[in-house]
């Protein structure tokens, strides 16, 4: 089996989710030797060095200057023949955005069998079987990818981060094929970190700390935000706090916001609307700080404190400097 | 401007999930089918289009089986567009986002719409394939996660935004174009009761999916819903740093979230 | 075969005032019952989306439902507010005498530009000295050439503060009780006319009453509705059209509380287990789905028999009756399973309770939809 890795860049380092991406392609392939890199676009060459850093020898790299700017789908036809030039059978990208988007056209473009979001994957009598969170979380289903080529994307944090094993890799430059021109049409102009952006995003956190309508004001929001600062949190919110205003709609998750699935979410004054826990029971650990111990939140919640919010938080926060500075 | 767009019907989010006697999908009986939230959103957006647009027209499409697909084609007509297509399949056939992409590809391609918008991804299997798919069908770009689109008649081009990791993006492309929205950014309208008697005597045009279209996202094995959660496991405590600290041993040593 | 599903035309028109009653009016019902808020802004989406004036034409700027569509939208409102479902209905009640007795062009000059607009109207029968026996109504109206000069006073009158239209019961000849009454239809912008302030309720505290005086008030004789005496049999015409709906109202009141103390009860925990595995909380739900059940059969039955032409007097009692009766046995057995939460305002049930009320009371109390039965029944043995 022969794994196409494809990089994606975000901040001037190799994005979370493209590491999940590697750790899957060597765990299938059994060997990094099996494992290829891609990267294209700007900083493609910076990241073929720190796929590297994962053992992979062989890495190729269309750092083709019009797909700055351009939309994920232009990049598709260079992963296609980086695909084919190395005799890949699967390809594996974060389950970002940009990933999820490539996916779905190379699974036209080179034929292939696909699925967004895996969080497992497994060789299957020549297919592979893949397991992913579906209906927000509220199910999960297992597929078989059958046939020769497949393309997938991983879910973000669903594995753990692949060993470190620095090699130098060979890179191999690869021009972008033709491909009909007007998938160059749609130009990106600019970007605004969102206010949520300015911790880590609600999308990529590992860690969310979400305050409902418990909180009562925009001004308390802060003790949801210091807590959100102490663990290198980002921030989430329900859609009480959305549309009372207290914070932008950016913050809410759930059906009609965000669905998040850190490996920690929690969830403080919030009763735990259907709507809202569509967003975020497919997290892997729910923590819940409510007063009302019948609160519905607690039915999904792994941990539970039955308290008021004002004393337990701003104790949460102090405890975690405490333990972090220790 | 001509615009299409591309709707699913999807259990509404009240469904208590079950599971198929096969073990394979969801139990699909007595499930009530809606637009998915996603979807109303793309309505919602062909629509302000087609206000801002003066000789618009709104084609909703899409691919299904009998009485849902119809259903969720008529609540889109109720809600203002102008005509609705049929796209007729098996529900295996339509639940594969890649193959249902290549079923309404061969009924929009000609003559090509301006704009094909679809939700960002279907609200339940979430798989997120369908826009890509049909841009690839197509021949088109295609850009997932928009918000806020808008047609600049002045320089005739999209404008709209992306929400992706790195934040908002800002984006222009040129018609035609395939958009996957992303949901509630816009507040979609609830249709009027006389829109929806209106809607009822409208008429869908069926067209038969081909049967040709390959699959693409893999055959169902296995559907399963989580153990129940048994509540969560409530912390002692007589003061609030006694809570915390408790709290913060367990997600460190047991639940192993905290280095 | 009796086919007791319903066409997707229905599922649609249902599921439009689910969610509507779901997402703009339950929000909000807590609230406008604690401060008896009136809350415009929601009646005018009701407007806005159709769900105000149900019953009037198509060709007259309604929404031209038959019975049984209405009794599924208003349902769904009341499940989610009994009060806010009293106001947006009332049009319902004040337009059904035009419906029924107003000439074309009456129809034409009153519901057209009526229902073009927001606005409500208002039915005015009840007055301060009698409701249930209307024959005995007291406001006068005097001929004088081609005009009537109205005067007297109505009571308990829904929306009356808000309305811009009244439909007006009086008698031009008290002597000659219910054949002297006669029905007009009065703008409130007609001088003479003046709502009274809005009462302090029990319940449907989102809803607005009050008294209406009418002080020599100028009505163009244009403006009656049929002839001189026709009025009695024209707001028993209406009742047997409106007291349907009721049921319906009283039935979306039983089943909220049926919702709430099911789910209550299996999340509630006493003696080391959900009170739901207790055999006599068991027992009350079952008999409270049974009402439930059986309100709602009993309105789409009656709803059925006017829609297919039958006047439907008995039908439309026994559903009223039934389902007005089950709504406040099941809201205060949905009180009794939540226990001591059940009597705080800070849970939904207590207001079940009192909106329940209301629906066995208002449209005809249920002792003269008794009697009503008794003398439907006794006709076929006499
Ligand atoms: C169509 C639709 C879509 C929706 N989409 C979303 C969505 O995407 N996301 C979303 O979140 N909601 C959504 N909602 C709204 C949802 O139904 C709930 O109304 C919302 O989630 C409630 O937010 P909350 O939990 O913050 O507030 P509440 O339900 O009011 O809960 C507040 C909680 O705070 C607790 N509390 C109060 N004081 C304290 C204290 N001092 N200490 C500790 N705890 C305290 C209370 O016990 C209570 O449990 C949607 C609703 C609809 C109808
Ligand atoms: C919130 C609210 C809104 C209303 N809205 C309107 C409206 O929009 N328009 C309108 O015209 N009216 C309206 N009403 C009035 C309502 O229809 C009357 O209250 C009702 O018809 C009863 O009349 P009453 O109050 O005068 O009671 P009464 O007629 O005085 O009756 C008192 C009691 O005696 C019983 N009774 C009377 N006669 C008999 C009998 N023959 N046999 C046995 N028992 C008898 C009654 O059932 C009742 O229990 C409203 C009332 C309320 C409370």
């Amino acid at each position: 089996m022969t794994v196409l890795v494809v990089a994606e860049r975000t901040g001037g380092r190799l994005a979370a989710a493209s590491l999940d991406a590697i750790a899957v392609g060597i765990s299938l392939a059994g060997t990094t030797a099996a494992v290829v890199g891609f990267a294209a676009g700007p900083g493609a060459r910076e990241s073929a060095s720190d796929l590297g850093q994962y053992g992979l020898a062989r890495v190729l790299v269309a750092d083709d200057p019009s797909l700055e700017g351009a939309p994920p789908c232009a990049g598709a036809a260079s992963v296609a023949a980086a695909a084919d030039r190395v005799g890949a059978d699967t390809i594996l990208i974060g389950g970002t955005t940009y990933g999820r988007d490539l996916v779905a056209r190379l699974a036209v473009k080179w034929k292939a069998s696909a699925a967004n979001g895996v969080t497992e994957v497994t060789p299957a009598d020549g297919a592979l079987r893949i397991r992913r969170p579906v209906f927000g979380g509220r199910a999960t289903e297992t597929r078989t990818l059958a046939g020769p080529r497949r393309v997938l994307s991983v879910r973000p944090h669903a594995f753990p981060p692949p060993p470190s094993a620095p090699a130098s890799p060979t890179v191999e430059p690869l021009a972008r094929p033709e491909d009909p021109a007007p998938l160059l049409g749609p130009k990106r102009t600019g970007v605004e970190a969102t206010a949520a952006g300015l911790g880590p995003s609600l999308g990529d956190a590992s860690i969310v700390v979400s305050g409902g309508r418990g909180v009562r004001t925009a001004e308390n929001f802060h003790l949801v935000e210091e807590l959100a600062a102490a663990l290198g949190a980002a921030v989430g919110a329900s859609r009480a706090v959305t549309d009372a205003g207290w914070r932008p709609g950016s913050f809410q998750v759930g059906q009609t916001g965000r669905s998040v699935s850190p490996q920690l979410y929690i969830a403080v004054g919030i009763s735990g609307a259907i709507q809202h826990l569509v967003g975020m029971v497919s997290s892997r650990v729910i923590v819940a700080i409510n007063s009302d111990a019948s609160a519905p939140i607690f039915r999904v919640a792994d941990y539970g404190i039955v308290g008021d919010l004002f004393q337990i938080v701003p104790a949460l926060t102090a405890e975690i400097r405490r333990v972090r500075s220790a | 401007m001509e615009i299409v767009v591309c709707v699913r019907p999807v259990p509404e989010a009240e469904t208590r999930l079950r599971v198929a006697p096969n073990g394979q999908t969801l139990d699909a009986d007595g499930v009530k089918f809606v637009l998915a939230g996603y979807d109303e959103s793309a309505v919602e957006q062909a629509l302000l289009l087609k206000e801002a647009v003066a000789g618009s027209t709104v084609h909703v499409v899409a691919c299904g089986p009998a009485p849902r697909t119809e259903e969720v084609l008529r609540a889109s007509l109720a809600l203002g567009c102008d005509r609705a297509t049929w796209v007729e399949a098996p529900a295996e056939f339509a639940a594969d986002s890649i193959r249902a992409a290549g079923a309404i590809a061969a009924v929009v391609r000609s003559p090509l719409p301006d704009l094909l918008l679809c939700g960002k991804q279907g609200g339940d299997d979430e798989s997120g394939l369908f826009s890509g798919a049909l841009g690839e069908h197509l021949g088109l770009p295609d850009l997932n996660y928009v918000t806020d689109l808008r047609w600049d008649a002045g320089t005739s081009r999209f404008r709209f935004q992306r929400a992706t990791e790195a934040g908002a993006e800002r984006w222009e492309a040129p018609a035609p174009l395939v958009v996957g929205l992303q949901q509630a950014w816009n507040d979609p309208r609830t249709a009027k009761l006389p829109n929806i008697l209106k809607s009822r005597k409208a008429t869908v045009a069926k067209v038969h999916a081909d049967p040709s279209v390959p699959p693409g996202a893999g055959q169902p094995e296995k559907f399963e819903l989580p153990a129940p959660r048994t509540g969560a496991k409530l912390i002692e405590y007589k003061t609030p740093e006694e809570a915390a600290q408790k709290l913060v041993r367990i997600l460190r040593e047991e639940a192993k979230v905290l280095p | 075969m009796p086919d007791f599903s319903l066409t997707p035309e229905q599922e649609s028109l249902r599921d439009l005032a689910r969610k509507f009653a779901r997402t703009e009016m339950a929000p909000h019902a807590a609230e406008c019952d604690r401060a008896a808020r009136f809350p415009d802004e929601i009646y005018r989406k009701a407007y806005d989306l159709g769900l105000m004036n149900l019953n009037v034409p198509a060709e007259y700027g309604g929404s031209g439902l038959a019975l049984f569509e209405q009794c599924l939208i208003v349902e769904e409102l009341a499940y989610a507010c009994g009060g806010m479902t009293t106001s947006v209905i009332a049009n319902c009640l004040a337009l059904e005498p035009i419906i029924l007795g107003g000439s074309p062009e009456q129809k034409e000059r009153f519901l057209k530009p009526f229902c073009a607009q927001y606005q409500f109207a208002s039915f005015c029968l009840t007055e301060p000295s009698g409701g249930s026996d209307a024959g005995a109504l007291r406001t006068l109206a005097r001929r004088e050439g081609d005009q009537y000069v109205l005067n007297g006073e109505k009571c308990f009158i829904t929306n009356a503060p808000h309305a811009s239209l009244y439909t007006v019961f009086a008698t031009v000849d008290p002597s000659l009780r219910h054949r002297g009454i006669t029905a007009f239809v009065v703008p409130r912008s007609t001088p003479g006319v003046t709502p009274g302030k809005d009462e302090e309720k029990m319940g449907h505290r989102a809803s607005s009453t009050s008294t209406v005086r009418f002080e020599d008030v100028r009505v163009p004789v244009r403006d009656r509705l049929g002839a001189d005496g026709e009025g009695f049999a024209l707001a028993m015409r209406t009742l047997d059209q409106t007291r349907t709906p009721i049921g319906a109202l009283a039935t979306g009141i039983a089943q909220a509380a049926l919702d709430h103390a099911a789910a209550y009860s299996l999340k509630r925990h006493s003696f080391g287990k959900p009170i739901s595995e207790h055999q006599a909380i068991q027992i009350r739900l079952a008999n409270m789905v049974q009402a439930v059940h059986a309100a709602r059969l009993l309105t789409w039955h009656a709803a059925w028999a006017i829609d297919r032409g039958q006047r439907g007097t008995l039908e439309s009692s026994i559903a009223k009756c039934f389902a007005s009766d089950s709504a406040l046995q099941v809201a205060d057995e949905a009180i009794q399973t939540f226990g001591g939460y059940g009597y705080m305002k800070e849970y939904p049930v207590e207001k079940l309770l009192r909106d329940a009320k209301l629906t066995q009371i208002y449209e005809g109390a249920n002792e003269i939809q008794r009697s009503v039965m008794a003398r439907e029944l006794l006709r076929a043995y006499a």
